[in-house]
């Protein structure tokens, strides 16, 4: 909750207050160690003195005298106490004095909320005045960086946040000098601070650390340093690299203003797979098809075999006797300056692309799950998710515009829903079970029977081609049958299924995605795997080299998917803008269906990948269709689409697509590469294996030749204990078994641990209730006594210090938290605004007048409160005058009477403000220091242990907060 | 500091670099874009400050709901008015890709934060909400919806019951939506 309180993290007195026991502060002090109490006194000495100097010290401060400005500064921070946790950090060693002026002022007007929360031991998170501090804390806390417990915190005087912010600040820094220089460079940089105060972190832990390297510098030192420079900077011109290369960032900026992320993703998702292809290609390329021309054993083309265009569409023909297609590599060893077996490459190649592809899909799929499933859960609602997923790259006006009306639109669904999912009748849930029943028996069956029909189709067409080299033009026109009917399959069902789709009644919308996109998935595999069948089955036996027609049947798919893509956006996004804008206005201007569009691509990639061993220089088509298909999809988006009415969960849907590229495509067509290599034999004429029975005795054969040199026998060793062996497998599966039972246990158990914390921290909200209340009707019923108890306690706490043996009072407590109010509200007031004259004096005579039972004093000091307050806030923003009413008012867990809450809380303000006035008087000096602590030890003791219960709870929460 | 240069300075620029998320490209190129929205005056001026109005001219803020709430948050000077090029840095690389969740969602939450008073609540939120779903009259949920709606933030968020929202709760939220990362980003 509360990060003004964290740096007592590990504070014990959260376990003495939780018993909520009296506090006692001699039985607290030597408890704790406070590290202020030991700097107390030189405070109050030096402060009678330092108002003078302040400013000429911030003016060159220096780290070594950091300490003595801070001091000083206590004179004027009851004026502007607000830029108290600025300061340390502001005080720049380098940094003129006028730089740090501003800083202070800056923070005047919301350390006044700060310090106005903080009266009631609310205690937020303050982002202004006390935000760095708080955030530093936190950053440090994340860097475990808190080994002392520190309850400075519990007296909350402005020497103490002051301390607490020079301490954490020190913390901080000597953490950063001992972390290594790229982890302190991380850690500055995560710093949630302006950069000022970043540079001035940074700048003070490099003093340290070159002072120290002066004393012992040592070579290895020295080197590891440059060592570790040189690879930071080859990191960043790594970095810098990669973005000069990145491709369409123009336009994908263009794409994502206007789009938003959903949309972006398609085309980001789109690029990564085209990156896939091009280092496909480059492998390809470079180790099986470069050698073939280095040492000119291309394949002889017939004579009677010439170019005649349709080969572009086909692939047949005169393509089939290029590097295009398995039957073109020969098996030899080349002969040359290095013997290069061409089998062995052909394997190894497309084993190490299919092994890095995998390995990258698995990554990013990994990484993303990490992100957005692992964290996401289903069972907080919408509402915030819908808020926090605004869209800041949304640059354009009215894509802006919309989105805010399909964000209401949502935001009221949300809670519409909220009410709705209550009321469903059996018969009503009956019904829609029937329904999507329905739907997916029909959608299931459709995608079956395309694939039966296709099936047949392709063992007619295969009936029809005789195994011979020279085809007819029509012949090779006919081959385009099948790759056509698919396309066309592919193109239609979809749409029928959408058409379910709006027939269906789903409770929610993300299930309604996810059964479309199940639907589609099952369609597209089983299209793929019943051609995958046939090939294995059919073209496998009958052709003398079986691998080269797969490769075209590839081939084929590739292009003819390619101009059905086309279609598809032309079909999917022009012709339903046209229909939408002039014919049916009702429909509306189209969206871009990021979900269709997506499992295209990675239909298009699954044919990529099967081909890849059918014919290795597939890539390049695939290259460039992505390309064309990236400009189409982008003036086609442009042209005809509007931004996606349902803003959310795109990075769900990033993971999922991810998901499907590894689960059906990735690892179908490895399994169809794996199986061809293992169970299939080569053709007997064609392609590098020829002669074997199958692919993989190509690494056999090696191995037996290995084996005769002795320095390799290492790979023998490994071939035979590891990649033969079934007892290797087995031991990797039981261990990965028995680390996957771990995980699992340990979720299991951290998931209680967190339903126990969530549990805790509402428990704690409810002690924070009941706590605030109490103090509430404490300050209520006494606060006359308050207001002549506080002034001379004021005093003497200071005076006192850690060596204070007396009672804590109750308002010593008191007049901490309304010091700290009282502080903020200052902040406001100009340090040149004259005081009234007459309510100086009667402020004056409050010390005097304490002793008196009278009760009068607090209603009349109540309303001067109230009208100085009115003659000085004069401040824009809504901090509040009187900080404490407003808290009040707003904290009120029960509506109270409202007149008895006025008197109060104005009787509140006149106490602040003696409390203000008295403190002025005692740091200036004069008289009053002689004022005995007299009433201190007669107030009860109760709302101090109270405040410290409250801050106790605080530091719990802070605990959980950062194990969450 | 340097933006009056027409270039930055080697060692400025690495330390731009060793301070934000930004690459040494993205800094140069905040820093044309920066230079040009200085007027003439502004230039001779050893720490420029470009007044909010002209950082608001930027394509990238101009139709972001929350323009003025991200120019005073990012702004360090003493009226909060108008970005120093670090604050424009700081800006930028809280923005970028690279920044880190705890960073973003800092930000946010300040951005949020309208009344600067370190917790989200009702009154924030219902700013939060209209600041969505636009501010004129009949584009504005209803009192009631508001008022469904910040009590369904709240059971969503408020863990403590304590009715508002603070930092931790919100970075618990946060982490828990995905697509804020993604979508918490401008780029020049």
């Amino acid at each position: 909750m509360t990060h003004y309180s964290n740096g007592s993290f590990y504070n014990p007195a959260y376990h003495d207050s939780e018993t909520l026991e009296l506090d006692r502060r001699s039985a607290r002090m030597p408890h704790h160690s406070n590290p202020y109490a030991q700097e107390e006194p030189p405070w109050q000495a030096g402060r009678t003195t330092a108002f003078s100097t302040v400013m000429g010290q911030r003016g060159h401060a220096d780290h070594g005298s950091r300490m003595d400005p801070w001091e000083g500064r206590q004179e004027d921070s009851r004026r502007g106490q607000g830029s108290l946790p600025m300061g340390p950090l502001s005080t720049h060693p380098q940094s003129p004095p006028w730089q740090q002026t501003p800083h202070r002022s800056s923070f005047q007007i919301d350390s006044t909320a700060y310090h106005d929360a903080s009266t009631l031991s609310r205690f937020p998170t303050t982002f202004s005045a006390n935000m760095t501090m708080g955030l530093r804390g936190m950053t440090m806390r994340r860097m475990s960086m808190f080994a002392n417990g520190d309850p400075s915190h519990l007296s909350i005087t402005e020497v103490a946040i002051q301390n607490e912010l020079e301490h954490e600040e020190q913390n901080l820094v000597k953490d950063l000098i001992a972390c290594s220089t790229k982890d302190r460079i991380h850690g500055i940089r995560k710093l949630p601070m302006s950069y000022e105060e970043k540079k001035h972190i940074r700048s003070q832990v490099l003093a340290f650390k070159s002072s120290k390297k002066s004393r012992h510098l040592s070579c290895f030192a020295d080197c590891s340093e440059n060592v570790s420079l040189s690879f930071r900077r080859c990191g960043s011109s790594m970095a810098l690299a990669r973005q000069t290369l990145a491709l369409w960032q123009g336009t994908m900026k263009e794409i994502g203003g206007r789009f938003g992320t959903s949309v972006l993703s398609y085309f980001l998702f789109l690029k990564s797979l085209l990156m896939l292809n091009i280092f496909s290609f480059l492998v390809n390329f470079a180790f099986i098809t470069i050698p073939m021309f280095a040492y000119n054993h291309l394949p002889q083309i017939p004579a009677n075999v010439t170019f005649r265009g349709l080969e572009l569409l086909t692939g047949a023909g005169y393509f089939n006797y290029t590097v295009m297609y398995y039957g073109a590599y020969s098996p030899e060893t080349i002969m040359g300056l290095l013997d290069y077996n061409m089998q062995l490459a052909y394997f190894f190649t497309i084993a190490a692309y299919m092994g890095l592809c995998g390995a990258s899909i698995i990554y990013s799929m990994a990484s993303s799950f990490k992100m957005n499933y692992v964290l996401s859960d289903p069972m907080a609602g919408g509402s915030w998710q819908l808020l926090c997923s605004w869209d800041f790259s949304v640059t354009n006006e009215k894509a802006v515009r919309q989105r805010k009306n399909n964000l209401r639109i949502q935001l009221k669904e949300t809670m519409s829903e909220k009410i709705q999912r209550k009321g469903l009748t059996p018969a009503e849930k009956m019904k829609h079970f029937g329904i999507h029943l329905g739907a997916w028996f029909i959608s299931t069956s459709l995608a079956f029977g395309c694939g039966s029909a296709i099936y047949f189709l392709s063992q007619y067409e295969q009936q029809q081609t005789a195994d011979k080299d020279d085809w007819s033009l029509q012949h090779e026109a006919e081959t385009l049958l099948v790759p056509f009917v698919v396309s066309l399959v592919n193109l239609v069902v979809p749409l029928f299924y959408s058409l379910f789709n709006k027939f269906e009644l789903y409770s929610n919308q993300r299930r309604q995605i996810y059964a479309l996109i199940v639907r589609n998935v099952i369609l597209k595999m089983s299209i793929l795997g019943i051609l995958c069948y046939f090939w294995m089955n059919e073209v496998a036996n009958k052709f003398s080299c079986w691998e080269s027609m797969v490769g075209q049947a590839l081939y084929r798919l590739v292009i003819v998917d390619f101009f059905f893509m086309m279609l598809g956006s032309f079909f999917g996004e022009f012709l339903s803008n046209v229909i939408g804008t002039r014919l049916i206005p009702r429909l509306g201007v189209p969206e871009f269906d990021v979900a269709r569009n997506v499992l295209d691509l990675i239909y298009a990639q699954t044919l990529a990948w099967i081909g890849i061993y059918f014919s290795p220089l597939l890539p390049v088509i695939q290259i460039f269709k992505f390309l064309v298909l990236f400009y189409l999809k982008k003036v086609s988006l442009m042209q005809n689409c509007q931004p996606p009415l349902r803003v959310g969960r795109a990075a769900q849907m990033k993971t999922i697509f991810i998901a499907l590229l590894f689960f059906p495509s990735f690892v179908g067509s490895l399994s169809l590469v794996a199986y061809t290599s293992w169970s299939l034999t080569p053709s007997k004429h064609c392609g590098p294996f020829q002669g074997l029975n199958n692919t993989f005795s190509v690494v056999e054969l090696w191995i037996t030749d290995l084996e005769g040199i002795s320095a390799s026998t290492w790979v023998v060793w490994i071939y035979h204990k590891v990649v033969r062996s079934e007892i290797f497998y087995f031991l990797v599966t039981i261990i990965i078994l028995f680390i996957t039972f771990i995980f699992w246990q340990v979720t299991q158990g951290r998931k209680l641990l967190i339903i126990l914390l969530r549990q805790q921290i509402v428990n704690e909200g409810k002690d924070k209730t009941f706590l605030l209340e109490k103090l509430q009707t404490l300050q209520k019923s006494q606060p006359t006594q308050q207001s002549r108890s506080r002034i001379p306690k004021q005093q003497t706490k200071r005076r006192s210090g850690g060596s204070s043996t007396g009672v804590r009072s109750n308002s010593n407590a008191m007049v901490q938290t309304f010091l700290a109010g009282e502080q903020g509200s200052r902040g406001n007031y100009s340090r040149d605004v004259p005081v009234p004259s007459d309510i100086s004096t009667s402020f004056q005579r409050i010390p005097i007048a304490s002793d008196r039972q009278s009760s009068s004093d607090a209603p009349i000091l109540a309303m001067q409160g109230r009208q100085r307050a009115e003659v000085h806030n004069y401040s824009t923003s809504s901090t509040l005058a009187n900080p404490l009413v407003q808290v009040m008012q707003a904290r009120q867990e029960h509506d109270r009477p409202s007149d008895g809450m006025d008197d109060g809380s104005s009787s509140m303000s006149g106490i602040m403000m003696q409390v203000m006035e008295a403190r002025k008087r005692a740091d200036e000096g004069d008289g009053m220091q002689a004022r005995p602590p007299a009433t201190e030890s007669s107030v009860p003791t109760t709302s101090s242990a109270l405040i410290q219960a409250m801050l106790a709870r605080q530091q719990a929460q802070n605990e959980y907060d950062d194990g969450y | 500091m340097g933006a009056t240069a027409s270039h930055l300075g080697k060692d400025l620029l690495s330390e731009y670099q060793e301070l934000t998320f930004l690459t040494k490209q993205e800094i140069l190129l905040a820093h044309k874009r920066f230079s040009e929205l200085l007027s003439k005056e502004d230039r001779a001026h050893p720490n420029p400050r470009v007044p909010t109005e002209a950082i608001l001219t930027l394509p990238e803020l101009k139709s972001n709901p929350f323009r003025a709430r991200i120019c005073r948050v990012f702004s360090t000077s003493e009226s909060k008015d108008g970005l120093s090029f670090e604050d424009f840095l700081d800006l930028l690389s809280a923005f970028s890709d690279s920044a880190t969740l705890e960073i973003k969602s800092h930000y946010a939450f300040r951005i949020f934060d309208f009344d600067e008073d370190g917790t989200l609540d009702e009154s924030d939120l219902e700013k939060l909400v209209n600041c969505l779903t636009g501010e004129t009259d009949d584009t504005r949920l209803s009192p009631e919806e508001m008022k469904q709606l910040i009590s369904n933030i709240l059971e969503e968020s408020d863990i403590d019951k304590d009715g508002t929202v603070n930092l931790s709760e919100f970075q618990h939220v946060i982490s828990r939506s995905p697509d804020f990362v993604s979508s918490f980003k401008i780029v020049l």
